[in-house]
């Protein structure tokens, strides 16, 4: 070791260097780079299978998302959109605007005797 | 990469004393180097960028050693020629300073053969390992001076 080397030197130490890359020396250089580069291809095309599993177990997450969605905005519609006009006359004067959201609403036209009967001169 | 190479090994087998282990962790380093390539900015330099996904690498497989094996280079390729520490002398040097190096904190190791064997700064260093400058000199302070006692001890008797 060199005496001149203080603890603290900014300088790489040649000596104890040189005895390090000794001991960590490497063999069969050539073979491991070979082996690096046999990889390399297996690598790349491993990348893309690993992307292309996540791709499809995405398209099966956005499905179950969509579909539990629209699940859940069916339950949550309004209970008086699906009421018939019959049903709402029912309920009385008092809810005479249900009776105008089920004429709007519904998905069969109201049967005329009711709604002329429900008419008061 | 061939340039590289054995500077990955070396910093590899700093972290994992077994060199097979070191080889898979060096490999396992350029491959995600390969795949982290669009990361690297080419305005710095490249040998720290790599060295750090050494350590990295070297790092994980530490810590997932005791479940996955080593896997070795080919025999037929390696070939049964004589390591270059073969002499006898420098190859039991060679052997007390692995356990020496062994025997310190991992930090302290990476920084070390980072400095000395690799030449690489404190500053350069500092950023591979995230840490400050002054832990990297103090790192390296240390652990010189136990190898360095080593060497000289060493040296006393021939």
């Amino acid at each position: 070791m060199t005496e001149h080397q203080m603890p603290f030197d900014h300088q790489p130490d040649t000596e104890l260097g040189d005895a390090l890359r000794r001991a960590l020396a490497p063999a069969a250089h050539d073979a491991f780079v070979a082996r690096v580069m046999s990889r390399v291809g297996t690598t790349r095309a491993g990348s893309w299978d690993v992307l292309a599993s996540w791709a499809g177990r995405g398209i099966a997450a956005a499905l179950l998302v969509l579909g539990a969605g629209f699940a859940a905005g069916r339950l949550m519609q309004p209970a008086v959109g699906t009421a018939s006009l019959e049903e709402a006359l029912v309920m009385g004067p008092a809810d005479s605007g249900g009776a105008a959201t089920a004429v709007v609403r519904g998905s069969r036209p109201p049967d005329a005797s009711v709604v002329f009967s429900s008419l008061r001169p | 990469m061939d340039r590289y190479a054995e500077q990955a090994r070396r910093v590899a087998r700093a972290v994992l004393r077994d060199p097979d282990d070191a080889d898979d962790a060096a490999q396992d380093a350029f491959l995600s180097a390969l795949v982290k390539l669009e990361q690297y900015d080419p305005r710095r330099p490249f040998g720290p960028w790599l060295m750090r996904i050494v350590a990295n690498a070297a790092t994980d497989r530490r810590r997932r050693r005791s479940v996955r094996s080593a896997e070795p280079l080919d025999p037929g390729v390696v070939g049964g020629g004589p390591r270059p520490d073969v002499v006898a002398e420098r190859s039991a040097l060679s052997e007390r300073l692995r356990q020496a190096l062994a025997e310190l904190p991992e930090r302290r190791r990476l920084a070390v053969v980072l400095f000395d064997v690799e030449g690489y700064s404190h500053a350069e260093i500092a950023g591979m390992l995230k840490i400050p400058e002054g832990t990297v000199r103090s790192e390296v302070f240390h652990a010189r001076r136990k190898l360095r006692t080593l060497l000289e001890d060493w040296r006393e008797p021939s």
